[in-house]
């Protein structure tokens, strides 16, 4: 009688053992993609700086070990001084800069498409500043997916004159 | 319309006795207890609940393997059974669904707790009782004690040390020949609670924290609610007017794109609410009727609940949306009619046949900037045949089909503000489109239960299904709280669930084993992929349709060394895979690690206990986008009890301190840990009853 009842137990459990141990699947993505300088063209670095009514280059390079998403790009005013926690402390500020309420804060925010199937891209845009924003220090937020959905963020701090 | 959901019927059980046994899930009948389900289930009383106080119902509940609390702060936290929740589980408040914003991943369950008798947890497919959505099982919430005395009452105060929260609660009642009364109101205040941290990192963001406070995460709770009744010899009815009310803040850096701006002193106080908050009213009246002749009992209810949810938050431009006239983000007004009716027929004393239906409407308006979900109606009816032949006292078995349709009607969303299109002409955005959708629903259950010797074996195999969600179909905007852009899709088909449960059980004199494992498939679950474009800076996820096996198991062991001492160890494990899709390979979101907890329990005198428990999680490192691996912890916990009599009162005192060795841990499934915040520290709650 008893190993009646045992017998099925027993073969209930290995089932779902079976199940648990033995369900391997190809091999998953687990890995985020990276934003890696491009040696003495990187920029925008931390700290720069640059002119309103000039461009502002755009030249990072994406990595990833299987497949890039896409980027995105972002400025916003950092009159505030939030901090962002990718990069380098605060850039030494200037003596005398006015950190009052922002006018006509520059708003910048664009996505990029990367083409399918690449693993390194390098990124190489040229961003006009317009001539009527508000100086001062900024963030420029760059983020970029990789095919399976992981995310980076990389933050620079950047003043605009 | 509404005249024809009123009209439809069902049948359920209602209990109305409650569960006064010991601390411990087994009591003396518990061979029946489990003969009575074929799927797994766990029931508890109120004294349960009262020996694992904390701060929320379900942080109460998830002692019990296979259930978890997800919370978001310390004053709310949502259920999952078995790593599934929101719309995957149904809570139901003496029969009938309760029905919020249950999509909502940042708030909790609008139940008082202490009005609580009763629960029972089934950790299985429930459709066949409860239609859509009990894919995941079902809480079963009962709080209609039946009083005895001409006048008795309870008054409970409690307190929790972490977040400084104070509260009373307090259950007026009684009965005069045939007709009864009971009164309940609850009242608590808790401050921001406190994480062993100086900073957290969120986003890109470095936010330090005041003294390891979570700025803003107060929050305050009201709650009332009067029933009145009659009990005759063949008729019983009750009808029951609650009210929950909360109120609590959103962590302060957590909530909206550009909480940078903000002027806000959220470290002047500990207890105030500031931007962004959010508060909901639940109002639910409802009326359930009982009548049994000989041979067959007849139930029938009727309910109507008002869920009306805010979110509040200082305005601000993101994108192309200009800074919003006021600070209403947010604002949900859902109304749910609900009908059951029902009947169980004793063909002879071995077997009994139960026939039921219900019905349902539910109307969802919504307002303020921010947009995520549209309005929508959604009529809903179901019946079902369930039928239980018990052959012997060792064996029962049962079977069901359950029939639904479900009619949703989702309005269509325009943006507010202007965006440019392609040629840069700025127009006003359609963000949802009318939908109209009709699912059907097919569903059965069959499970039997054997008890040989000291053995108690089941089995249960069932279907279950649910319907997709507005959220699911029509959402299409940016969620600020997780910082992303959800897209729904219109075409989804219900999700079903195909689930065999087995329950092996043996009962000792001294030693009682519980072991529940389960096998479960999904051909279509409704997974919201992370994917790889961007909408404006937000990574753009969209709701898609994926394969899913869930397989796992809870243990339980407890062994009564001597009539002081009493050992018991339990755990959980779940395994859930993507067999298809998008994320082929990868397992569901928030998915609880394996979890094991041992203790010791000391009892002296008549009802004095002291218990020490160690509670273990393992590491989850079966992640999805954008989720990070979390390690391994473990905590140390004791809770104690001792009731005194003083004259007439009897005096209850409780006391539980969680994380004694004040350590720094993760917890998976908590809302908050996306953001890296760790769990709270040493916390201590006491609880002090008065029952006359």
């Amino acid at each position: 009688m008893k190993t009646n009842i045992i017998i099925p137990a027993a073969a209930l459990a290995a089932f779902t053992l079976l199940l648990v141990c033995c369900g391997k699947t190809k091999e998953k993505d687990m890995t985020p993609p990276e934003i890696i300088a491009v040696g003495d063209y990187t920029s925008p670095l931390n700290c720069q700086e640059f002119h309103v009514g000039s461009v502002l280059p755009f030249a990072w390079a994406f990595s990833d070990n299987d497949e890039l998403g896409s980027f995105n790009i972002e400025i916003h005013s950092n009159h505030d001084h939030h901090t962002h926690s990718t990069e380098a402390e605060e850039c030494p500020e200037e003596d005398g800069h006015d950190h009052g309420e922002p006018v006509n804060p520059w708003v910048f925010n664009k996505d990029y498409a990367i083409p399918a199937g690449t693993a390194f891209y390098e990124a190489d845009i040229k961003i006009p500043i317009p001539e009527d924003i508000d100086p001062g220090e900024y963030h420029f937020m760059i983020r970029v997916t990789d095919a399976s959905g992981w995310q980076q963020l990389r933050s620079v701090a950047i003043h605009i004159q | 319309m509404i005249a024809t959901i009123l009209a439809a019927f069902m049948l359920q059980v209602q209990d109305t006795t409650e569960v006064l046994g010991p601390a411990t899930i087994y009591g003396e009948s518990q061979r029946q207890e489990l003969m009575h389900l074929t799927l797994g289930s766990v029931e508890v009383g109120r004294n349960y609940i009262e020996n694992n106080f904390s701060g929320t119902l379900m942080q109460s509940l998830s002692a019990i393997p296979g259930v978890q609390a997800r919370s978001i702060g310390s004053g709310q936290s949502k259920p999952a059974i078995r790593g599934l929740g929101f719309n995957r589980i149904a809570v139901a408040v003496d029969g009938i669904k309760h029905e919020g914003q249950q999509w909502g991943d940042d708030h909790g369950l609008e139940i008082d707790q202490f009005s609580v008798d009763r629960i029972e947890v089934v950790k299985g497919p429930g459709a066949l009782m409860y239609g859509s959505d009990a894919i995941g099982g079902v809480l079963g919430i009962y709080t209609n004690y039946l009083p005895v005395e001409p006048f008795e009452g309870r008054v409970n105060l409690f307190g929790r040390s972490n977040n400084l929260s104070a509260g009373i609660s307090t259950r007026l009642q009684g009965r005069k020949d045939h007709f009864y009364w009971r009164l309940h109101l609850t009242g608590t205040d808790y401050a921001d609670y406190k994480v062993l941290t100086d900073e957290i990192e969120y986003y890109s963001y470095r936010i330090p924290l005041k003294n390891g406070t979570l700025r803003n995460t107060a929050g305050r709770e009201a709650d009332a609610a009067l029933t009145l009744g009659y009990v005759g010899e063949h008729f019983r009815n009750d009808f029951k007017v609650s009210d929950t009310w909360a109120k609590s803040g959103f962590f302060a850096n957590a909530h909206g794109l550009e909480v940078r701006l903000s002027d806000i002193d959220y470290d002047a106080s500990r207890r105030d609410i500031d931007l962004p908050w959010q508060s909901v009213n639940h109002l639910t009246v409802h009326n359930h009727s009982h009548y049994h002749g000989t041979g067959y009992s007849l139930d029938g209810d009727l309910a109507w609940q008002w869920n009306h949810r805010q979110e509040r938050s200082e305005p601000v431009s993101h994108g192309y949306m200009p800074i919003p006239p006021d600070d209403l983000e947010r604002d949900f007004q859902k109304h749910t009619l609900t009908g059951k009716f029902g009947g169980k027929v004793d063909f002879s004393p071995r077997n009994q046949l139960q026939v039921g239906a219900d019905a349902e409407f539910q109307h969802n308006r919504r307002d303020g900037w921010g947009f995520i979900i549209p309005d929508f109606e959604t009529l809903s009816g179901g019946v079902f045949v369930i039928d239980r032949h018990t052959f012997s006292e060792d064996l029962n078995v049962n079977a069901g089909i359950r029939y639904d349709h479900v009619y949703t009607s989702i309005h269509s969303y325009t943006d507010w503000f202007t965006t440019p299109d392609e040629s840069g002409t700025p127009v006003y955005k359609e963000r949802s489109g009318d939908i109209l959708r009709h699912f059907d629903s097919f569903t059965w259950s069959a499970g039997a239960a054997w008890s040989p010797g000291r053995w108690v074996l089941k089995a249960n195999v069932g279907k279950s299904f649910r319907v997709p969600i507005p959220k699911e179909l029509g959402a299409d905007g940016v969620n600020y709280h997780i910082f992303r852009y959800e897209k729904g899709s219109p075409d989804l088909d219900p999700e079903q669930s195909y689930q065999l449960d087995v329950g092996i059980n043996w009962i000792g004199e001294r030693l009682t084993l519980r072991l529940d494992p389960y096998f479960n498939w999904f051909p279509n679950y409704i997974y919201l992929n992370p994917g790889s474009n961007y909408y404006e800076g937000l990574q753009m996820y969209t709701y898609t349709q994926a394969q899913v096996l869930r397989t796992g198991f809870e243990a339980q062991a407890v062994w009564t060394l001597t009539s002081h001492w009493e050992l018991e160890a339990k755990g959980e494990y779940l395994y859930a895979r993507q067999m298809s899709g998008a994320k082929k390979g990868y397992t569901l979101p928030f998915c609880p690690p394996w979890k094991a907890d041992v203790s010791a329990k000391y009892s002296f005198l008549e009802d004095g206990f002291v218990k020490l428990d160690v509670r273990i999680a393992g590491a989850q490192n079966e992640i999805v986008p954008p989720e990070k691996p979390t390690d391994g912890w473990y905590t140390l916990n004791l809770s104690a009890g001792k009731n005194f009599r003083l004259g007439k009162t009897l005096v209850k005192t409780g006391l539980q301190v969680e994380n004694l060795l004040n350590r720094r841990y993760y917890d998976h499934t908590n809302y908050y840990r996306l953001i890296g915040v760790p769990e709270p520290g040493i916390n201590a709650s006491l609880m002090l009853g008065l029952d006359f």
